[in-house]
C-alpha cells in the first residue's frame, strides 16, 4: 500500500496551503494596519503588506515552476 | 469505431469540464469575488492552458487497473467505447441532480463493468482499484478538509484585530482576500486542467494504442492534447451552474476569507497529488475543503444534509457507471448492431436529461443567490450579516 506517497500527499498539500494562507493574511492584516487612521508610518507598512502578496505570489510561481516538467529538465 | 470512441472521449471531457467547473468558480462566485460569467470564462482559459502545461497524468492514467498487456489480455476500443457510455451517462445524472460527483470514479466504474462482462472478472486487479479509487476517495476530502479547516483558522487568527485598550474590533479588511481569491481560484482552475484533461488524453491515447495506430508506451499526440484541451475549456465555459449552486450555498456559507483558503487547499492537493502519484479526484478534495473551511469559521454551520447527500452520490458513482458500462459492453459484444443500438440510446438519453434540466433552468443569472446578499450585506452594518445567519438557521 502507499501510505508513504499518501503521507507525502497529504504533508505537501498542508504545506503549501499553509505558506500561501499565512502570507496572505499577514499582507491584508498589514494593508488593515496601514489604513488606521492613527498609524504613523502607513507607507512603510504598505510596502511591508506587498511584500508579503508579492512572496505570495512567488510561492505560486515557484510551485508552478516545480510541477511544469518541461522546467524540470 | 476507433473514431466513434474518440468523439464519446471528447463528450466525456466535455462533461467533465462543466461538471467541474464548480470546483474553481464556486466559492468566488459565492463571495462575489468574480462575476458568475467573467469566473466560467477564467476557469475555461486555464483549464486550456493547464491541459497543454502537462501531461505527466496521462501517461499514467488507467494503467494497471485493467490487467493489460502481457497474460493476453488487451483492451479493445469496444471496451473503452462501453467504459465512457457508462462515464458520460452518469456524469449527466449527477449534473441533473446538482451534485458534484467524481468523472475520474465514473469513468474508472464504466471502465471496469465494462472490462468485467467484456473480458471476465479476472481482468480487473483488485488491489489497484483499492489503492486507485477506495483509498483516495476516503482520503481526499479528510486531507483537503482538515488543510482547509487549519488554513481558514490561521487566517481568522492572522487578520483578526483588536484595540489593546478598548478591545474594541479594529478594521480587518478582510474584503481583501476576495482580490485574493480570483487568483486562488484561477489556480485551481489551472491545476484541475492539468489534471482531469489527461484523463481523456490518456483515454485516447490507449485507444489509439488498442487500434494500432500508435506504439505502445508512447505519449499523448499533440493533436489529441490540443483536442481535448479544447473540449474540457469548451465545457467549462457552458458551466455546470446546478453543481455550482450546490458547491458555492448548499454546504455552507462561504466568506472571501475561507472561500481562499478553501481553494489555496484545494489547488495545492491536487497538484501535489497529481505530481506525486497519489492521484485525488478534484471533486472530492474541493468538497472537503469546502467543509473545513466552513468548520473553521466561528458561527458557520456546516449543511451537513447536503454533505451526506453528496457522499451518498459519490458512493453510487462507481457502481452505478459500472453498471452502466457492463450494460453497454454487453450490448457492444452482439456486433455493430449493438454500437449503433448502444450509440442511439446513449446519444438519446443524453438529449433527455438535457430536455429535464431545460424545465428547472439554473443559468448563471440564479446559479447562487448568496451573490446577491453578499453584495447587499457588504454596504450594510455587521449585524445585518449575522442576521441572516441566524435565519438561515431557522430555515434548516
Amino acid at each position: 500500500m502507499k501510505w508513504l506517497e499518501l503521507l507525502q500527499v497529504a504533508g505537501v498539500t498542508l504545506l503549501a496551503a499553509v505558506t500561501l494562507v499565512v502570507l496572505y493574511s499577514l499582507g491584508v492584516r498589514l494593508t488593515a494596519i496601514a489604513g488606521d487612521a492613527r498609524q504613523k508610518s502607513p507607507a512603510v507598512v504598505r510596502s511591508l503588506a506587498y511584500v508579503c502578496f508579492a512572496f505570495c505570489g512567488a510561492a505560486v510561481l515557484f510551485g508552478i515552476y516545480l510541477i511544469v516538467p518541461y522546467f524540470g529538465k | 469505431m476507433v473514431a466513434l470512441v474518440i468523439a464519446l472521449a471528447l463528450f466525456f471531457d466535455f462533461t467533465n469540464g462543466f461538471h467541474d467547473t464548480a470546483n474553481a468558480m464556486a466559492t468566488p462566485i459565492a463571495t462575489g469575488a468574480i462575476k458568475p460569467k467573467t469566473a466560467v470564462a477564467l476557469a475555461a482559459v486555464l483549464n486550456l492552458v493547464g491541459a497543454f502545461l502537462s501531461t505527466e497524468v496521462a501517461k499514467t492514467i488507467s494503467g494497471g487497473l485493467i490487467r493489460e498487456g502481457s497474460d493476453g489480455i488487451h483492451i479493445t476500443p469496444d471496451i473503452i467505447f462501453a467504459g465512457l457510455m457508462g462515464a458520460v451517462l452518469w456524469n449527466m445524472i449527477t449534473w441533473l441532480k446538482g451534485l458534484p460527483s467524481s468523472s475520474s470514479h465514473a469513468l474508472f466504474g464504466g471502465l471496469i463493468g465494462a472490462a468485467v462482462v467484456g473480458i471476465g472478472f479476472h481482468s480487473i486487479n483488485f488491489e489497484t482499484v483499492l489503492q486507485k479509487v477506495i483509498l483516495p476517495a476516503i482520503f481526499a476530502p479528510l486531507i483537503a478538509g482538515l488543510v482547509a479547516y487549519i488554513c481558514t483558522r490561521l487566517a481568522y487568527a492572522l487578520t483578526s484585530r483588536h484595540d489593546p485598550e478598548t478591545g474594541d474590533k479594529l478594521t480587518q479588511k478582510r474584503g481583501g482576500f476576495r482580490t485574493g481569491q480570483i487568483f486562488t481560484s484561477s489556480l485551481v482552475a489551472l491545476a484541475h486542467g492539468t489534471n482531469d484533461a489527461q484523463k481523456t488524453m490518456g483515454i485516447i491515447t490507449l485507444v489509439l494504442i488498442a487500434g494500432g495506430t500508435q506504439a505502445p508506451g508512447s505519449g499523448p499526440q499533440f493533436w489529441v492534447i490540443a483536442a481535448c484541451a479544447f473540449a474540457i475549456a469548451i465545457g467549462t465555459y457552458a458551466g455546470g451552474w446546478r453543481i455550482i449552486r450546490t458547491m458555492g450555498s448548499g454546504l455552507t456559507e462561504v466568506k472571501p476569507a475561507q472561500g481562499f483558503s478553501a481553494e489555496t487547499s484545494t489547488a495545492s492537493a491536487i497538484l501535489a497529488s497529481s505530481h506525486l502519484g497519489f492521484a485525488l479526484s478534484t471533486t472530492q478534495v474541493a468538497s472537503g475543503s469546502v467543509i473545513g473551511s466552513g468548520l473553521g469559521r466561528k458561527g458557520t454551520s456546516v449543511r451537513w444534509g447536503t454533505a451526506g447527500k453528496i457522499a451518498l452520490g459519490w458512493l453510487f458513482t462507481l457502481p452505478a457507471s459500472a453498471i452502466v458500462g457492463a450494460l453497454t459492453a454487453l450490448l457492444v459484444s452482439i456486433g455493430v448492431v449493438g454500437v449503433v443500438i448502444a450509440a442511439v440510446v446513449g446519444t438519446a438519453a443524453v438529449l433527455f436529461m438535457f430536455v429535464v434540466s431545460r424545465r428547472s433552468h439554473v443559468g448563471h443569472h440564479n446559479a447562487v443567490e448568496v451573490e446577491e446578499a453578499g453584495h447587499a450585506v457588504r454596504f450594510r452594518k455587521k449585524k445585518k450579516s449575522r442576521k441572516t445567519t441566524q435565519s438561515e438557521d431557522v430555515q434548516r
